[in-house]
């Protein structure tokens, strides 16, 4: 069966172990250290239980109002647009935009605005070897009329004026204004969903589905490009485009071959991680398919996009592009929405995050879009592969020899 | 059923380089030659005939199957390209195999095959070696064997005996010919004995063109008459090749006896004319330009 010879293959290739001992390797230093202390109940008359997001919109309204007005005043608004730090500053007619939003939310007019600047507390704050004048407001009025509805549409509206990323975007309004402390009622419940609704394997999973995510997000693409690039490396190329077999017939088994091959590290850390989970909560019922599951359903999705990307640009481009492009991809994923390590799964992000044993809430309040999510990358996976394929098949005809950025042949060689 | 290629009017581009002019060849059923200098295309009409190239335009059937039908194509034909290569930690029979299963033939015809050629190709005693411990030859006759798999209708072998000792050579001539029995054979080459010693049919290319296309014996009776054998003195070498086409230069004493080509009788000192062989008559083509 050729899916097998592709699939030993793969197991004699350099780059599959050296993948695997990284998995692994990963594995062991972050989740496998991490897992071994148990999840404990609160003791009663503890000083601190740790924060919770709560959305509270008036919190929010005051949090988010204060930090609005303090950089209006000075002007200098920090945003991090997929995860990088930038230090915006608005001309004329946006600052005059924003101006308006702040009068509609405290009814300050202009002379009130610039009052309340006047009297604010002044600070200086040094970047780089620029020193910038920072103000802080202990309160800002909030107009009687305002709702929470509006509030949000006014933020996401000044969030678009600073280009996406600042401390005004929708969905971290909460996490960053509307933190309140645990009470031992609080903790209690989180370390008894922990246990009663996960019966702590849940938990386990999410935590290790999130650093293996990580991996996944960029090493496969290793294995992938030097699968794609053998036969041209080992100058087979002619020779397997004139055997009978179709193009996409070939891609296909060749990539199942690749995400079986792949899959197999990740699955014998999943039974580690079980095993680990069996001996630290050995007197709790656990639900010990969670482990398998859960984990399946979050790593299989993206090893399986990732891989199909990295066949389809090496096919497209070269191996070296697929690594850089893929690199550059889970880099920025990873910066974008790893901001917030739980609670801020997307539709769209390709890594997606939760990197603690509890705070099983925020995760079930994005479970909706964590499910589309990994949809998503499934087709988009086949989609890709299908590209992948037909790529191949123009290459085989000669009708396409796929475009090489550098080295021999690269278009900027012959443009030169 | 049609046993024959048909090439009609075929043209060949990269990009905007025209790499083959007007190829107009049929080939029957035996042994082919094809033969021409590095670079005069022969290795881009193999690769059109293999379907791995497309043509621009005019018209190519194998067997009676149009060109376009890329998957009939290549399950009628077995190739051997220029630079062959395999996968250099498999075993040999794996190689095989694996190249086999690309093919689509199921797996006990495959694993009959598979013996069956490695015995043909004489390493049935090396099958469990890695190909990276084959030396060349063996290669070669491996890459045969890897083409015969699906039993193909027309082998395509291109340029197969460069770098092999004279030994090997003779060996993968014999080989060709027998398996030419009952298929189409073309052997892409630019050592002239290579073709002298196996095919009857032959075409001479040059710059993307056929040159010329018939029988072994009607290209040596083209070159009858042309043909010269001279003993010169050595110091008249050199002004002898700057004007004929000299074939070959054998030093005795102080004379030298020099072969040459040439219309007319040359005006050297002891000349005589001299049948022409294949080498000598490839010559005499290429400077006619094919004319007869």
């Amino acid at each position: 069966m050729l899916f097998n010879k592709e699939c030993k293959k793969i197991l004699l290739s350099l780059t599959f172990w050296i993948y695997s001992i990284l998995v692994v390797i990963m594995f062991a230093e972050n989740y496998y250290s991490e897992a071994k202390y148990p999840i404990s109940k609160p003791a009663k008359g503890g000083s601190d239980y740790g924060l919770m997001v709560r959305e509270d919109p008036e919190l929010i309204m005051e949090g988010a109002s204060a930090s609005l007005m303090s950089d209006f005043a000075s002007n200098r608004y920090v945003c991090y647009p997929y995860g990088f730090y930038k230090a915006v500053s608005l001309d004329k007619e946006d600052r005059d935009k924003v101006e308006e939003y702040v009068t509609e939310i405290t009814a300050w007019d202009h002379d009130e605005i610039l009052k309340q600047i006047d009297s604010a507390d002044v600070y200086y704050m040094e970047h780089g070897f620029s020193t910038f004048p920072g103000y802080e407001f202990e309160s800002v009025n909030i107009d009687k009329n305002m709702t929470y509805e509006r509030y949000k549409e006014i933020m996401a509206d000044i969030d678009d004026i600073l280009g996406g990323g600042s401390a005004y975007k929708v969905d971290t309004l909460a996490s960053r204004y509307s933190l309140v402390p645990m009470t031992y009622e609080d903790a209690v419940k989180e370390y008894e969903d922990s246990i009663s609704e996960d019966t702590v394997t849940g938990s386990l999973a999410r935590l290790f589905s999130d650093y293996t995510g990580i991996d996944l997000a960029f090493i496969p693409v290793f294995a992938a490009a030097a699968l794609v690039a053998a036969d041209r490396r080992r100058k087979m190329t002619e020779l397997v485009y004139s055997r009978n077999i179709s193009s996409l017939k070939l891609t296909f088994i060749r990539y199942g071959a690749l995400v079986a091959m792949m899959f197999i590290p990740v699955f014998l850390t999943m039974i580690a991680a079980a095993i680990q989970a069996g001996e630290v909560y050995g007197d709790e019922p656990l639900k010990m398919h969670y482990m398998f599951t859960t984990t399946t359903f979050w790593l299989l999705p993206e090893l399986m996009v990732v891989t199909a990307v990295g066949m389809f640009l090496t096919e497209f481009f070269s191996a070296g592009f697929a690594v850089a492009a893929q690199g550059a991809w889970s880099f920025l994923s990873l910066m974008s929405c790893g901001d917030k390590l739980s609670g801020n799964i997307t539709k769209f992000c390709l890594i997606c995050r939760h990197n603690t044993l509890y705070d099983r809430s925020a995760f079930m309040e994005t479970y909706n879009d964590f499910v589309f999510n990994r949809i998503f990358y499934m087709v988009l996976a086949l989609v890709m592969v299908l590209a992948a394929a037909y790529v191949y098949h123009l290459k085989r005809g000669g009708r396409f020899n796929g475009i090489r950025l550098f080295g021999k042949g690269s278009l900027f060689r012959r443009k030169a | 059923m049609d046993n024959s290629i048909i090439i009609r009017k075929m043209n060949k581009y990269y990009g905007r380089k025209q790499a083959l002019f007007d190829i107009d060849l049929t080939i029957e059923q035996g042994m082919f030659g094809l033969l021409g200098r590095n670079g005069a295309g022969k290795t881009t009409l193999m690769k059109t005939l293999a379907a791995l190239h497309k043509k621009k335009d005019g018209k190519i059937t194998v067997c009676g199957v149009p060109i376009e039908k890329e998957r009939e194509i290549r399950a009628m034909i077995g190739y051997l390209p220029q630079d062959f290569s395999m996968y250099p930690n498999m075993r040999t029979d794996e190689a095989l195999d694996y190249l086999g299963a690309l093919s689509g033939i199921p797996k006990d015809v495959r694993k009959k095959r598979v013996n069956s050629l490695l015995r043909k190709v004489n390493l049935q005693e090396h099958r469990r070696k890695k190909v990276k411990q084959l030396s060349g030859g063996m290669k070669r006759r491996l890459g045969i064997a890897q083409a015969l798999l699906h039993d193909p209708k027309v082998l395509i072998v291109d340029e197969p005996t460069a770098g092999l000792d004279p030994e090997e050579r003779i060996r993968f001539r014999n080989l060709l010919c027998e398996v030419a029995e009952d298929r189409i054979v073309i052997l892409s080459t630019h050592i002239v004995a290579d073709i002298e010693a196996s095919c009857e049919q032959v075409a001479i290319m040059d710059s993307g063109r056929i040159l010329w296309h018939g029988t072994v014996s009607q290209l040596l009776a083209n070159a009858r008459g042309h043909i010269y054998s001279a003993n010169v003195e050595k110091k008249f070498i050199d002004q002898i090749k700057r004007e004929y086409i000299v074939t070959g230069i054998l030093t005795q004493n102080e004379y030298t006896t020099v072969r040459l080509v040439s219309e007319a009788e040359p005006d050297l000192p002891n000349t005589v004319l001299t049948d022409p062989d294949l080498e000598d008559a490839y010559m005499y083509c290429l400077t006619k330009g094919g004319e007869e």
